[in-house]
C-alpha cells in the first residue's frame, strides 16, 4: 500500500530564506505522525506544502500514491488546523465549524450538518459556545473550534499545526490524552506538528525530527529515544536534557573528558545501520551522552561492567517526587534525576559517587565535526 | 490663573480658525439668499429670498441653464465611476496584495502615478481621442475618464486592507472545500466591508468634485455640477446668487453619503492602524 503522505526531495524558499531543503517524509496509512522541531525549522511549511497552499520549487508531494503537483488545495481532500486558528472572525463558532459542511465539496443537508457540528462541539467541550462570535472566545476555545473545523468533515489526512499549544497546561494534558481516542483521529492519517517533545512522545506512532528544512531522523519513540541520530535529536527529547560531555578517545578505545578529569575505560557503541558513523580513531574529539534518569547515586545498583564517576554536588532542585541533582565533574556539569529520598542528605560541594550502566552511554562525534553549527552524529558499533 | 488664561487663549485661537474656515461657507449661504439687486452690497441686512434655489432647481424663471440635469449627470457619472472602479479595483487590489511577482510594485506605482500626474497633462490628447471615438460629452466617456481618479485610490487603499487580512483565512477556506473565487467572495470580501465603504465615499467625493475632465470633455449632455454651476456666471452679468445656490445644492449628496456611512467610515479609516 502506498504511503498516505509522501514528500520527496521537497525544496521551498521564501526569497533568500530556505524553508525546506530537500525534505523526504513518509507517513503510513492511518498513522499518527508527529513532526517535531524548533521554530523556523520548516514544520508549518511542510504542512502547507502537503495541503497545496505552498508550491515547492522542486520535489514531489503524493497522497495515497498520487502525485499532487498542480492539484488545488480543495481537491486534495486534506483538512488542516492552523496554528493561528484562521477562524473566520465575522462568523459565529457554529458557522466556523459548519463551514466545510456548506462548501460545494463536503456539502451535507442542513439537518445532518447541524447534528455533525453538535457532535464534534460536544466532543471538544464547546457545545455551549456555538452561538458566540469567535472574537468573544478565549484562545483555548478558539483553538478547539479550529480543531473542530478539521474533525467535522471526512478527510484523507489531518494536518494539525500545534493544535494544543495555546491551551492551558491542565486542558492540554487532558486534550492530549483524548485526541488520539477521537474516532476520526484514530481512523485518519494524521500529520501533527509540535515543538513540544513530550507531546510528540505521547502522541506519535512515529516521530520525525526536523531541523533547517530537513528530516534528521524518523522512528518510533523508542528508536528516537535510544538511538538518536545526532546530538540535536538527543537534546530534543527529555527534560532535564541529556548530558553531553566533551572529550577524546584514548589509545585503548576508552574515553577521557576534555579536561582529563575523568576517564571511562571502555566504550562499546551500540550497533547501528551499516552506513552510520564508525568508531573513531584514538585522539578524535567526541561526546558522551547520558540521560539524567539513567544515572544513579552511589554504586549500589552497579552490576558487572558498571561505570562509576566521582564528583561533587553543585545544586539540587526538588522536582516533586524526584530531585534533580547537578554534579560537578571537573569543568563539566552533569544532571541526574533521582528519587527524592536518595538526594535528601546532599549538600553543595559534598563529594558524590555516580554510577551508570555502560549500555546507557551514547557516543557522539564532537559538534561541528561536519561543519560549523552541525550537531555531532551518533557513533555506532 | 496662568493655565486659565492659556485655555482662554487656545479657545480664542480655535474660534478665530473656525471663523476663517467657515466664513466662505457662510458667505455662500448669504449670497444664495440675496435678491439680485442686493448682490453687490456688503451689508449683512437684506431681504432673504429662496428665488435663487427655485431658479437653480428649474422651478423659477428660466435662465437657460438645465441645472437639475447637471445634477443627475453628476450622480450618474460619479456613481458609475465608483461602481466600475469597485468591480475592477477590488479583484485588482486583492491580487496585488496576495500575489507578488516581478514588476508588481512597478505596476502599482504606475497606477498611482495616474493620481499624482496633473490631469492637465493628458487633457488635450484625451480631448482629441474622445472627439474621434465619439466619447465626447457622453456618460460612458465621463465614467471612463474618471477611472483615472477613482481606480488608483480604490486599488491602493483596498490593497492595504487585503494585506492586513491573514492569507491563512482564505487558505482555511480552500481546505474547507471552497474554490479560490468562493474564498474571495465568502471570506476576504466580507471582512473588508468597512474599507469598501470608506474608500467608496472618498472616491465618490473625488469624482463628484472633479472639474477639469467635465470642463474639457463635456459640453451639455454629460456636463456635471462643478462645471454647470459656473454657467450662471456667463452672459451679460454674472449671477453670483445662482452660482452660490447651485454650489450649495451640489454639496448635498456627498454630505448625505458621508453622514449615512459615518459609522463605517470611522472604523474603516482607522482599520489596520489599530490591531485588535
Amino acid at each position: 500500500m502506498p504511503s498516505a503522505i509522501s514528500l520527496r526531495g521537497v525544496h521551498k524558499a521564501y526569497g533568500r530564506n530556505t524553508a525546506l531543503d530537500g525534505l523526504d517524509l513518509d507517513v503510513g496509512q492511518g498513522e499518527f505522525f508527529c513532526l517535531l522541531g524548533p521554530s523556523g525549522a520548516g514544520k508549518t511549511t511542510t504542512l502547507k506544502t502537503v495541503a497545496g497552499l505552498e508550491q515547492p520549487e522542486s520535489g514531489t508531494v503524493s497522497l495515497d500514491g498520487t502525485d499532487m503537483t498542480g492539484v488545488e488545495p480543495y481537491d486534495r481532500g486534506v483538512a488542516m488546523c492552523f496554528e493561528s486558528y484562521a477562524l473566520y472572525p465575522h462568523r459565529s463558532a457554529y458557522d466556523n465549524l459548519a463551514s466545510p459542511l456548506r462548501s460545494p465539496r463536503y456539502k451535507l443537508p442542513a439537518a445532518e450538518a447541524r447534528e455533525r457540528v453538535g457532535a464534534v462541539a460536544d466532543l471538544l467541550g464547546i457545545g455551549a459556545l456555538l452561538e458566540r462570535p469567535v472574537g468573544r472566545l478565549s484562545n483555548g476555545q478558539r483553538q478547539r473550534v479550529a480543531l473542530g473545523r478539521v474533525l467535522v468533515r471526512p478527510a484523507r489526512a489531518f494536518l494539525l499545526d500545534e493544535p494544543l499549544s495555546h491551551l492551558d497546561a491542565k486542558l492540554r494534558q487532558a486534550m492530549r490524552a483524548e485526541l488520539k481516542a477521537i474516532g476520526a483521529v484514530r481512523r485518519t492519517t494524521t500529520l501533527y506538528v509540535t515543538h513540544d517533545s513530550v507531546e510528540a512522545l505521547a502522541l506519535g506512532d512515529r516521530i520525525g525530527v526536523i531541523r533547517e528544512g530537513r528530516i534528521v531522523q524518523t522512528g518510533t519513540r523508542e528508536e528516537i529515544w535510544h538511538q538518536p541520530y545526532d546530538t540535536f535529536v538527543a537534546r530534543s527529547f527529555g527534560r532535564p536534557r541529556i548530558n553531553l560531555l566533551p572529550g577524546t578517545i584514548t589509545r585503548d578505545g576508552g574515553f577521557v573528558s576534555a579536561d582529563r578529569f575523568f576517564e571511562i575505560p571502555r566504550i562499546t557503541p551500540a550497533p547501528g545501520p551499516a552506513h552510520s558513523v564508525r568508531p573513531p580513531a584514538p585522539g578524535t574529539r567526541v561526546q558522551i551522552g547520558v540521560r539524567p534518569r539513567d544515572l544513579s547515586l552511589g554504586s549500589s545498583v552497579l552490576g558487572p561492567g558498571g561505570i562509576e564517576l566521582v564528583g561533587s554536588v553543585y545544586i539540587t532542585e526538588v522536582l516533586g517526587r524526584a530531585t534533580e541533582v547537578t554534579v560537578r565533574l571537573g569543568a563539566q556539569h552533569l544532571s541526574l534525576v533521582v528519587p527524592r529520598a536518595d538526594a535528601a542528605g546532599l549538600r553543595p560541594d559534598a563529594p558524590v559517587r555516580l554510577s551508570v550502566r555502560p549500555e546507557s552511554l551514547l557516543l557522539f562525534e564532537a559538534d561541528d565535526t561536519e561543519g560549523p553549527g552541525r550537531p555531532g552524529r551518533r557513533v555506532t558499533g | 490663573m496662568k493655565r486659565r488664561l492659556l485655555a482662554i487663549a487656545a479657545d480664542g485661537a480655535l474660534i478665530l480658525y473656525f471663523v476663517f474656515a467657515l466664513f466662505p461657507i457662510a458667505w455662500m449661504i448669504i449670497l444664495s439668499l440675496k435678491p439680485p439687486n442686493e448682490l453687490f452690497s456688503t451689508y449683512f441686512s437684506f431681504a432673504p429670498t429662496l428665488d435663487s434655489y427655485r431658479t437653480v432647481l428649474g422651478a423659477g424663471s428660466d435662465e437657460g441653464v438645465p441645472f437639475p440635469r447637471f445634477f443627475v449627470n453628476s450622480l450618474v457619472v460619479s456613481l458609475g465611476a465608483v461602481g466600475l472602479s469597485l468591480v475592477i479595483g477590488l479583484p485588482a487590489a486583492y491580487a496585488a496584495a496576495r500575489w507578488r511577482f516581478r514588476g508588481s510594485e512597478n505596476l502599482m506605482f504606475t497606477l498611482l502615478s495616474f493620481r499624482f500626474a496633473p490631469e492637465l497633462t493628458v487633457i488635450i490628447p484625451l480631448f482629441v481621442l474622445y472627439q474621434k471615438l465619439g466619447l465626447f460629452d457622453t456618460y460612458v466617456g465621463m465614467i471612463w475618464v474618471l477611472q483615472l481618479v477613482t481606480l488608483p485610490l480604490i486599488v491602493w487603499i483596498m490593497r492595504s486592507y487585503f494585506s492586513d487580512l491573514s492569507p491563512e483565512l482564505e487558505q482555511a477556506a480552500l481546505l474547507d472545500g471552497y474554490t479560490r473565487k468562493q474564498a474571495f467572495f465568502k471570506v476576504a470580501l466580507p471582512l473588508v466591508k468597512p474599507g469598501i465603504a470608506a474608500v467608496s465615499l472618498l472616491a465618490f467625493i473625488f469624482a463628484w468634485n472633479n472639474f477639469v475632465f467635465p470642463l474639457i470633455l463635456t459640453s451639455s449632455e454629460a456636463q456635471t455640477v462643478t462645471v454647470g454651476a459656473l454657467s450662471f456666471l456667463g452672459g451679460d452679468r454674472p449671477k453670483y446668487n445662482l452660482t452660490a445656490a447651485a454650489a450649495l445644492v451640489s454639496v448635498i449628496p456627498p454630505l448625505l453619503l458621508a453622514l449615512t456611512i459615518q459609522r463605517y467610515l470611522v472604523r474603516g479609516l482607522s482599520f489596520g492602524a489599530v490591531k485588535s
